[in-house]
């Protein structure tokens, strides 16, 4: 079961430039998880200190929002999940 | 009806074959309101006055500081304590006597943001904060105005246009507005690059010609100078524009 994962611009920084990121997992919380394995300080980023994802971040499955569910979205072979990020500076 | 003087000042941008005169007089009839003084409000403000958008709105409810001018190109050293508004509307009115600006310093809030952009054919995202962001994209989703989203930090900045009902908006993206205060860090040069992408995104969308960043996200990482583009869907649980009553 592979998962592809679309990192922001901005967390490519912490992976050294790498775009897209083959991760397993049956959820988005799971395969973020495998992630975060692998490049811990993409966490600190993404998560507060509760461990929750930052209201600045957004989990795309499939170019589509994953809200309400989040973290508990089911995905499947060959999904892919976009982590983005709001900037609200102008 | 454009004048002669309306023929020679935008004459080359005239003579772009899917623009022409009939998108220059698109353009003198339209009305835009930007949102915001900052650097993206002022560079999309400097071309939207240059490229003879008729009507223009600037909209800011903050005084020009000293630690602005890195990166707000309309306001000068003489200019602090200044409102923004009226501090951007001098220099524009210089620069294009044949245009209406109209300044207005004010604070946008949920009461009063649907009455700032009634009647415009378009708002420009040039806010500094998530939360005014936010009013601002269901405003524009209530009065079905376009609006086209620029954010910035650092050297990353983003763009997206939102065609409310047919686009994804702001909050399709990012359901709950962020509570987070952040102090970004920002290089003049990143809100300038942004602002120029949302103002060619208003040509187009106002002339009628091209093709927009509806359903994308544009990404800018100046770090490594790659633009990436995002698909967007859609949120049919969409508090703003899904089918829930907005």
């Amino acid at each position: 079961m592979s998962i592809k994962v679309r990192l922001h611009p901005i967390l490519q920084k912490l992976t050294g430039g790498q775009e897209v990121v083959e991760v397993t997992g049956h959820t988005t919380g799971e395969c973020l998880a495998n992630l975060e394995s692998r490049f811990p300080v993409i966490k600190q980023l993404i998560r507060d200190k509760r461990g929750q994802l930052r209201r600045y971040c957004e989990i795309l499955v499939n170019s589509e929002s994953t809200y309400p569910n989040g973290l508990t979205t089911p995905v499947k072979d060959g999904d892919q999940i976009d982590i983005v990020v709001f900037f609200g500076g102008g | 009806m454009l004048t002669k003087n309306d023929l020679t000042r935008y004459e080359r941008q005239i003579l772009y074959p899917d623009f022409g005169e009939e998108g220059q007089k698109k353009l003198k009839q339209s009305h835009v309101v930007v949102a915001g003084l900052g650097g993206l409000g002022c560079s999309a403000s400097l071309y939207l006055t240059c490229t003879g958008i008729g009507h223009v709105t600037l909209i800011d409810c903050d005084r020009v500081e000293l630690s602005n001018l890195n990166r707000q190109v309309l306001h000068c050293e003489e200019d602090i304590g200044e409102g923004k508004p009226f501090s951007a509307a001098q220099k524009l009115a210089k620069l294009n006597s044949s245009i209406e600006v109209i300044p207005v310093f004010k604070k946008i809030t949920e009461h009063n943001a649907r009455e700032i952009i009634k009647g415009a054919n378009l708002v420009i995202d040039g806010m500094d904060n998530f939360k005014t962001r936010f009013i601002v994209n269901k405003a524009c989703v209530a009065e079905g105005i376009p609006l086209i989203h620029g954010g910035v930090y650092g050297l990353f900045g983003e763009v997206t246009t939102i065609l409310p009902g047919r686009t994804p908006c702001l909050a399709c993206i990012f359901p709950e507005v962020p509570h987070e205060k952040v102090s970004f860090p920002v290089f003049g040069v990143t809100p300038a690059l942004i602002a120029i992408l949302q103002v060619t995104e208003a040509i187009k969308l106002l002339a009628g010609f091209g093709s927009l960043l509806t359903g994308k996200m544009l990404y800018f990482n100046g770090d490594t100078m790659d633009f990436t583009l995002c698909d967007l869907v859609k949120n049919q649980n969409c508090k703003v524009c899904g089918t829930k009553e907005v």
